[in-house]
């Protein structure tokens, strides 16, 4: 397949043995997650393992875009494996990243890598386009560097001679040439005392969050991965591809230089094609300052700074320690705590997306007198600095290095709370917002009910946004560009093979439950795992539905996914197949699950999301007596017996077990997946028919 | 200034180019300069296009080396793009990137250097400078030659001769008309407009000439700096 180099590297760290795959044999799945879940499924023969095991596979794929002009799809790069972060077990799951990585892998000849085993002592990967070494940590003293640390040094070690920003050969003996720095995926600190809150860094701000990946690696001696490459991808139709860059630019994107501040909004908002530059934080932006983007991206999503504070953090990082997160006046302190803070959880490599809820957790507690010096929980956390660089300082070396109570906290606030003995009730008042698989919540499922449904009925907070903007479009605008009938026309005419049931996108109280709901979960679900998550398209731009810079808003989804991927592959990949593809990477995924121990009874929220109303309220399109209105939407729960009502619809629209929620015989059969009913067999835990 | 001392200084100050670099680099510009858009003493006439930069607005995208590369060969690569981003992630704002864009100069060392006559004018394309790789030996002396850091003419080691921008004239990997008359590859996929054409000779003497201001009142109004 034309975008891919053809082989996959298998690494086994036990026995420092280099091995192939090959690409081939696994092309059926599309790339990037399809592939990653097939490879862990065939290298891994115990699913039930912890991912603390040495057993436990991590694959890194790259999409067959990857590193092509195909537009939103070029720079991301997908990990998967056993995680340790989740409760009450750490699922299969994925955690994607952007930046240039995978283009240097694919560049380097390489479509992914699959890490077995567990090293004597601690090691990084050298890759040097088709040269992989495994070396020892010591020479240059990486075990206990943070993360920005460790790669310069990497950088500097892979330079040898040379020096960047002038061309140089990375390899002895060779005239392959290339200006570039390596790549490097790496852990830092808290990684290497495998906190389960433990991140991958790339660069400075490009993070693996999800699952604690960097625990992983910390639990088999790996330190840091780094690629450099000095080859080519092959790409079926190059003019083609750069056709359909220019058309999705012109018709899709606002133009630069016609910037519209009431557009501006939305030509930066996820989910929607970017028009323009605009770095997702929420401190203060110098004018010096410019956006930086992943490879190939076409408006930027972060920045970098004169002081260079806060450079390629975005999102989560810049607004967890924030003074309107913490409600707490700003603390006027030089460094800015809150830059230093998204600093800080890249250096040390730690998931901000724990600590955002996290950090609240450990306030609320200290405000009951339940944690402080001397108290219940006891620690010498200095509340009375919370927002200031010095409560950031101490609680980031906390976590990294166990240090007090921050050996709980490395565990995940969720599993820190289990040791309190505070789970139960503060999973029961909502004191600890962590309310899918404990891990913190991101959008409400009681509100944006596909995001907490396919949170649940996975493995961790999707963090898809696809839909996003069905409530914030209307919550946004006092004039309603077109009807509620014609919005949701917009989204559901682009959602084969459910395209003629716009009722699945009624989010009013009457229809959370329904068979109509459990398609929207399914389609965002299928779409996701091929599109987003194995092709590759950046989440921050796809599924784009309703578009402001298109004729008549109809964005891009649907007609661009499948004509880039043509033109980079060969492939004639309709859209409904696509979609297709896309359960059946869902299908395998559950089988994964399953193996693990999944049962549809743990498939459960936390205690609050059934018992407490949320609060906030979004106007959304709902359907009234059979008319299409805007109405606000929230203020609810998830009733427990109706939630056990729609997974019994969800897993029959999916071919699943409805007792059980496992996959029946009938259904991997008919996608393909005869080995896997097989193995779910041999295991007592295929699902009945 | 041993070469040492002088890396390690060049290294310290992140991708700028060393001192000895730029007196290298100033000389050559200074004949070009005296010779206006005339061409030089061995009457190379000047190129009828240009491509300018403004690093400041760059967002390190690489899209430009990636459309590069797909033009020009048909398939994507970063080492045999005929324009370079380097990046530092830990750099401050404006030292962190550069761009290195081929100057078209209008003495080009790289030209002068050329033994066999294989890097030419191009006199059916503007008088862009470019390599006829037919003739090419791979002797590198073009690269060697270029003053500045990078070297702007490629070392194609999978093909094993120089290539170097043309300005897209042989972009036949494209259904646009490349060269100083027609359309370039980068400054058409260029997100930020960080990049443009010209035919008009840039200032030879430093790097003013090719570095310049592109932010216009939009880039203000998203916040930043126009100065």
């Amino acid at each position: 397949m034309n975008g891919y180099a053809g082989k996959i590297l298998r690494i086994n760290l036990s026995t420092r043995e280099r091995s192939t795959l090959d690409t081939k044999d696994y092309e059926q799945w599309g790339g990037g997650h399809g592939i990653g879940s097939a490879i862990f499924f065939d290298l891994v023969k115990d699913k039930s393992i912890d991912g603390f095991d040495p057993a436990n596979v991590v694959t890194i794929m790259t999409s067959p875009l990857t590193g092509t002009m195909a537009l939103g799809a070029s720079a991301r790069t997908e990990l998967q494996g056993i995680g340790v972060q989740s409760y009450p077990i750490g699922w299969f799951t994925r955690s994607g990243l952007g930046g240039r990585f995978g283009v240097m892998l694919k560049l380097a000849g390489w479509d992914g890598v699959a890490i077995e085993g567990k090293a004597d002592q601690p090691v990084w990967i050298d890759i040097r386009d088709g040269d992989v070494q495994i070396r020892d940590c010591n020479e240059l003293t990486l075990w206990g560097k943070d993360t920005w640390e460790s790669q310069k040094a990497i950088w500097n070690y892979v330079a040898g001679s040379g020096h960047y920003g002038t061309w140089y050969n990375p390899r002895s003996g060779s005239d392959a040439r290339t200006t570039q720095q390596p790549a490097v995926l790496c852990i830092g600190p808290a990684g290497e005392n495998l906190c389960r809150v433990a991140s991958i860094i790339h660069d400075a701000g490009n993070a693996s969050g999800q699952g604690g990946f960097g625990g992983v690696w910390g639990s088999k001696n790996l330190k840091a991965i780094s690629v450099i490459g000095t080859g080519n991808i092959a790409v079926a139709h190059p003019k083609a591809l750069f056709e359909a860059r220019i058309w999705a630019i012109e018709n899709f994107t606002f133009p630069l230089n016609t910037f519209d501040a009431s557009k501006a909004m939305w030509a930066t908002m996820p989910s929607n094609l970017r028009s323009f530059p605009s770095p997702l934080v929420t401190w203060e932006r110098p004018k010096q300052s410019r956006p930086q983007a992943c490879m190939g991206c076409q408006a930027g999503c972060r920045s970098r700074y004169n002081p260079p504070l806060g450079n390629d953090s975005s999102c989560k990082e810049s607004y967890y320690y924030s003074p309107s997160q913490l409600k707490v006046p700003p603390s006027g302190e030089t460094p800015d705590p809150q830059k230093q803070a998204a600093d800080l959880a890249q250096k040390y490599g730690i998931n901000v997306a724990e600590l955002e809820t996290g950090i609240l957790y450990l306030r609320d507690l200290y405000k009951m007198g339940v944690l402080g010096q001397g108290k219940q929980i006891d620690c010498d956390l200095p509340f009375d600095k919370l927002g200031g660089n010095e409560f950031i300082e101490q609680l980031m070396e906390m976590i990294a290095y166990r240090k007090g109570i921050g050996d709980d906290m490395a565990e995940g606030f969720t599993r820190a709370a289990e040791r309190w003995g505070r789970l139960d009730e503060d999973q029961k008042t909502g004191l600890l917002n962590n309310c899918y698989w404990g891990l913190g919540m991101h959008y409400d499922p009681r509100g944006s009910l596909e995001w907490g449904y396919g949170s649940i009925l996975g493995d961790r907070d999707i963090n898809e946004h696809g839909f996003s903007p069905l409530a914030m479009i209307p919550t946004l605008t006092s004039e309603k560009p077109v009807s509620a009938e014609d919005f949701v026309k917009i989204f559901s005419e682009k959602m084969p093979p459910f395209e003629d049931d716009p009722l699945m996108l009624d989010y009013s109280d009457g229809n959370m439950y329904s068979e109509h709901m459990c398609k929207l979960v399914a389609w965002h679900r299928h779409y996701s795992r091929f599109w987003i998550q194995s092709a590759l398209f950046c989440d921050f731009q796809y599924p784009d539905f309703f578009n402001w810079a298109a004729k008549d808003y109809k964005g891009i989804t649907g007609e661009g996914e499948p004509k880039f991927y043509h033109a980079v592959t060969g492939k004639n990949l309709s859209f409904a197949e696509s979609i297709e593809l896309g359960r059946k990477i869902w299908t395998l995924d559950n089988a994964i699950w399953t193996l693990q121990g999944r049962h549809r009874d743990m498939v459960q929220f936390a205690d609050y999301i059934y018992d407490k109303l949320n609060t906030v309220k979004f106007v959304m399109p709902v359907n009234e007596n059979g008319q299409w209105v805007y109405n606000p939407v929230g203020g609810r729960l998830i009733d427990r017996a109706q939630f056990e009502e729609f997974k019994t619809r969800y897993y029959t629209l999916e071919g699943w077990d409805t007792e059980s929620g496992w996959p029946k015989r009938s259904t991997l059969e008919a996608l393909g997946l005869k080995s896997v009913a097989d193995e779910l067999e041999s295991k007592e835990k295929l699902g009945k028919e | 200034m041993d070469d040492k001392t002088e890396r390690k200084k060049t290294e310290r100050a992140g991708l700028a180019i060393s001192r000895r670099e730029f007196l290298k680099y100033s000389g050559i510009v200074v004949i070009g300069v005296g010779f206006g858009g005339c061409g030089n003493p061995n009457g190379v006439a000047a190129s009828k296009g240009y491509l300018l930069v403004d690093t400041k607005k760059c967002q390190g995208c690489q899209t430009c080396m990636l459309a590069c590369s797909l033009v020009h060969e048909g398939f994507e690569s970063l080492s045999l793009a005929r324009i370079q981003i380097v990046q530092n992630p830990f750099n401050t704002f404006p030292d962190d990137i550069n761009i290195a864009q081929c100057r078209q100069c209008v003495a080009p060392a790289c030209l002068a250097a050329c033994p066999v006559g294989a890097l030419h004018v191009d006199k059916f394309h503007g008088n862009v400078r470019t390599v006829n790789k037919r003739k090419c030996i791979g002797c590198k002396s073009c690269i060697t030659a270029c003053p500045f850091a990078p070297a702007r003419p490629i070392w194609n080691f999978q093909e094993v001769y120089a290539q170097k921008c043309d300005l897209c004239a042989s972009s036949v990997f494209w259904n646009e008309q490349g060269g100083p008359g027609g359309k370039q590859a980068c400054v058409t996929v260029c997100p930020m407009k960080a990049i443009q054409f010209t035919a008009e000779i840039p200032v030879q003497l430093g790097d003013e000439g090719y570095n310049v201001n592109l932010r216009d009142k939009t880039w203000g109004l998203l916040g930043y700096t126009t100065e």
